[in-house]
């Protein structure tokens, strides 16, 4: 189903000509701009494709392109992630149930060189961290090209209805989406930034003084962006937690329900449970009310909530039930979740018997936490480090932002889950700092990075920041 | 104290720590990482009796027989599938008529078939340009991560000790005589050592300070595999000379693995956009349906080459006991199984009955290169 009306978005006004695309043979009404997954769930197809060996039914997850839980055959083609592949008219969809047959009649294609694209700096990822390192690094004076594999620019600043907190100078007061439009009229009036949207990075390498990013556009064109310095800016995945039948479609990420509902305009389902009360569960049960859906309750494993004490008390006063020191038993359902069973845990997280609940829902949101994207950096060889409060596997770096590879730089949620406000300080810094390694930006400009550093003391300096100043400890060097 | 240390812990050194403890040996086998960390993990699964000259070609028919012995007693995945190699020029032609002539004379079915022929074996084949094809049955493929640890558990059960993560760092030599080896776990002591690090064998050579030369140099090879797709629509090993030399197939998972002839002295394993650039555009001019395929992953190994391609094979005579048995270029995990045999009954008879000569290690000292083994990758 379409969300038509919404307190805070206008779909009808983004919504593009009216298309239709054939799931297993059958006519269904699209509209440009949108992903194929979320053309099939507005007409309430939600699974997607059954495993190989147990014939499991699979449903969307991440919903930005980061988990291969959606993949289907496009036009013939196998394995396309369909969450950020744009619907054309006439494009046929079907569920992969065995691993794919080839065509024997295929024809050899004629082999295209790739196209080249110089710059002085290459972004990879457009989320708010991304999106600043640009502006400051075209400031600084660098030539820039900026990719990211989503149709939009924004990042995970385009599904945020709500107002954010921090400082006047990081858009306290403004809602994440809005941030998300400000920062890309502001990209988009610089010359010197080329934004590619559509293009995956698969790989980053080095040759010698130079860096190659090689890009896929389109599933299908080749592009090698080089560079003298590269950001890597890819945020961060979502995480899953282990639960009987936790694969059945309508278990969904935080993030991927919100890209339904903000982004889309799709409502995700009915009735809700929400797995994790960090501000991400909190926000999210907030926005699904104002959607429109039911939110069930709020499940956490921990004694208390872990977000913010403002956005509990909202989601309270609207009704919904947090249940602390609880957590999920298991999923039921046939081809999607019907309902949830819910236990209290003792001191030693195990379920007490006796105490489980059922809800009746048709989706589950996990909102569990995230973990850096960090593929690219590995890759190429920067050195990594486990650090548990930012995530997991990071990379060490300096305060600059710098990997242990000379001109590559890393910022935002990549370098450690935090916020956007931290993000855009860091693709700041990132920014800058890769103008000066690449010889372009002046001195003055170091002490834009100073000012920067220090509104990142500042805003970390908090209750909430101790987690992460520990865990920067571990990882970033002089 | 063991009768016989192994250093090296791919393919060829446990096949070989299991041939030895079958004949009653106590052995010993010591690798630096993790068994099949060298190259064996990394290679591209071929099995193929397909050579040009009569040496090799008998060898491996004799491995071909190990394979599908050991294959079944231990229970590990060989098939014979076959190797279909493309052919795209009359020269080609004549040179594998020759090859097929000599592989029939000592029981190799090769044949030459025609490219609809070629396209019934494997549908997806692109056959424009392609004259004909040099296709055998019985070579085939197997899994080298479960093969590999058949070999080590059998190796085992029958006494064989493996330590892992233990690397030779130098081996102690008393007038002409091994006393032992030093490694970062203390010392082993032994009479007798096999050089069994192929693509690192000439470090060991100079640790035993063996007196003449055995050209072994390390060359980076890289492979790849796709996403799965159905089985048994590429059941062969399919080869392309043409197409810088390309091998590609399809795992029992589904994958395709395979490479193409891209290489790099030393010791660097960097995989190369380079190649993948190479490999994709070479791939779908094969089978040109794989364009619409992933590649999942890409990585290197080495190949341990020598100026004839052939390995170098035998007994040291300057030092009591050495042997070495290395440099297997782009074939040493299609060898091992012959490969054990034949050096076990060096060790313990003093002979083979196998062509071993043709691997002689003093050829290069003597000036005596042989023709050319045929390479793929
Ligand atoms: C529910 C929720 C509420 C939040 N509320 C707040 C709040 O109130 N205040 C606040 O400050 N923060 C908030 N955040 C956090 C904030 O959204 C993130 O910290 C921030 O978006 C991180 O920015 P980023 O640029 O590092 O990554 P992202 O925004 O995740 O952007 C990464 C981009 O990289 C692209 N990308 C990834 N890999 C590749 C590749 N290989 N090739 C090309 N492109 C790639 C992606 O498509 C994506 O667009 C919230 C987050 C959530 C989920
Ligand atoms: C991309 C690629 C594709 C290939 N495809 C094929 C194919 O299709 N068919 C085929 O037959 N062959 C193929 N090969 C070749 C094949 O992989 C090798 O010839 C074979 O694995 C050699 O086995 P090995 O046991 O002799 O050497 P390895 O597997 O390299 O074992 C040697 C071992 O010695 C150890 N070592 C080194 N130094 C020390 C030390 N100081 N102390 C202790 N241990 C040490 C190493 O860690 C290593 O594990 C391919 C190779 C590559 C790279
Ligand atoms: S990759 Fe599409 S849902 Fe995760």
């Amino acid at each position: 189903m379409r969300l038509t009306e919404h307190p805070i978005l206008n779909f009808q006004e983004r919504r593009g000509k009216k298309v239709t695309i054939y799931f297993e043979g059958q006519p269904i009404e699209a509209y440009e701009g949108e992903t194929i997954v979320m053309a099939l769930h507005a007409a309430g197809i939600r699974v997607l494709a059954h495993t190989f060996q147990k014939d499991r039914p699979r449903g969307l997850f991440c919903a930005i392109g980061k988990c291969a839980s959606c993949l289907m055959t496009v036009n013939g083609i196998p394995n396309v992630r369909t969450c950020i592949t744009l619907v054309e008219d006439g494009m046929q969809i079907t569920k992969q149930k065995a691993k794919p047959k080839l065509p024997t009649t295929a024809k050899p294609p004629k082999w295209k060189d790739p196209e080249k694209i110089d710059a002085d700096i290459v972004i990879i990822g457009g989320g708010p961290a991304g999106l600043m390192a640009a502006i400051y690094a075209s400031d600084a004076g660098a030539k820039v090209a900026l990719l990211d594999e989503n149709p939009m620019l924004g990042g995970q600043l385009v599904k945020q209805t709500h107002k954010f907190f921090g400082k006047r100078e990081q858009f306290a007061g403004v809602r994440g989406v809005k941030i998300a439009d400000i920062l890309e009229e502001e990209v988009k009036k610089r010359e010197n930034i080329k934004v590619f949207l559509e293009t995956s990075a698969i790989a980053l390498l080095q040759e010698d003084d130079t860096k190659l990013v090689v890009g896929v556009r389109k599933n299908k064109e080749l592009v090698e962006f080089r560079g003298k310095a590269v950001i890597v800016a890819t945020g961060a995945m979502e995480r899953m937690i282990p639960f009987e039948n936790n694969d059945l479609p309508g278990i969904y990420g935080a993030g991927a329900i919100q890209t339904l509902m903000n982004t889309y305009g799709v409502k995700p389902g009915d009735r809700v449970l929400i797995i994790g009360a960090g501000n991400v569960g909190l926000i999210l049960a907030y926005q699904l009310i104002q959607a429109g859906v039911e939110v069930k309750a709020i499940v956490e494993a921990l004694p208390k909530i872990g977000g913010y004490f403002v956005h509990a008390a909202k989601v309270r006063r609207l009704g919904v039930p947090i249940l602390t020191r609880h957590t999920i038993l298991r999923a039921e359902g046939k081809e999607k979740v019907e309902r949830a069973i819910v236990a209290q845990i003792d001191e030693n997280w195990k379920p007490i018997p006796g105490t489980e609940k059922v809800f009746e829902v048709d989706v589950i949101a996990l909102a569990v936490g995230l973990r850096p994207s960090i593929e690219l950096l590995h890759q190429v060889g920067c050195q990594i480090k486990y650090a548990p409060e930012l995530g997991g596997h990071v990379v060490i770096r300096d305060k600059r932002l710098e990997t242990t590879i000379k001109g590559i730089f890393v910022a935002g949620d990549s370098a450690g889950i935090e916020e956007a406000t931290t993000a855009m300080l860091e693709g700041k810094i990132a920014g800058i700092a890769a103008a000066l390694s690449a010889g372009i930006a002046s001195p003055e400009w170091l002490k834009e990075i100073e000012k920067a550093q220090k509104e990142l003391d500042e805003f970390r300096s908090g209750p909430f920041g101790r987690k992460v100043l520990k865990g920067l400890e571990k990882v970033v060097v002089e | 104290m063991s009768e016989v240390t192994i250093i090296g812990g791919g393919i060829t050194g446990v096949a070989l720590a299991y041939e030895l403890a079958k004949r009653g040996y106590e052995v010993t086998v010591l690798e630096r990482r993790f068994i099949g960390s060298g190259s064996t993990f990394r290679c591209g699964t071929g099995i193929r009796q397909q050579f040009g000259d009569e040496a090799n070609i008998q060898v491996m028919k004799r491995s071909v027989e190990l394979w599908k012995k050991y294959s079944e007693d231990f229970g590990f995945p060989f098939t014979q599938s076959g190797y279909l190699f493309l052919l795209y020029s009359e020269e080609e032609i004549e040179d594998f008529k020759n090859n097929i002539k000599l592989q029939n004379k000592f029981g190799v079915p090769t044949r030459l078939i025609t490219p609809e022929e070629a396209k019934e074996i494997v549908p997806l084949l692109n056959i424009e340009d392609v004259l004909a094809a040099s296709w055998n049955p019985t070579d085939g493929k197997a899994d080298p991560f479960k093969a590999t640890m058949a070999f080590a558990r059998e190796a085992k059960e029958l006494g064989a000790k493996i330590y892992e993560y233990t690397e030779v760092k130098d081996i102690v030599v008393e007038n002409g005589e091994i006393k032992g080896v030093k490694t970062n776990k203390g010392f082993f002591s032994t009479g007798t050592v096999v050089n069994a690090t192929n693509a690192w064998a000439k470090l060991i050579n100079a640790m035993a300070e063996v007196p003449i030369t055995i050209p072994i140099e390390p060359y980076k090879h890289q492979a790849i595999i796709t996403q799965p797709m159905k089985s048994g629509q590429i059941n062969p090993m399919v080869i392309s000379f043409k197409h810088r030399d390309a091998y590609l197939t399809q795992t029992a998972h589904g994958g395709i693995v395979g490479g193409v002839g891209l290489e790099e002295h030393g010791y660097d394993l960097t995989p190369t956009y380079e190649f993948l650039k190479e490999v994709t555009k070479q791939f779908i001019q094969i089978i040109p349906a794989l364009k619409d395929l992933r590649i999942l992953r890409v990585w290197a190994g080495f190949y341990a080459k020598t100026p004839d391609s052939n390995p170098a094979i035998g007994r040291i005579n300057e030092i009591d006991e050495y042997y070495i048995v290395a440099g297997f270029s782009g074939h040493g995990f299609m060898m091992a199984p012959v490969v054990a045999e034949g050096v076990a009954d060096l060790i313990t008879k003093g002979k083979t009955n196998l062509p071993f000569w043709w691997y002689d290690p003093y050829r290069f000292e003597r000036g005596e290169l042989r023709s050319k083994a045929i390479q793929m990758g």
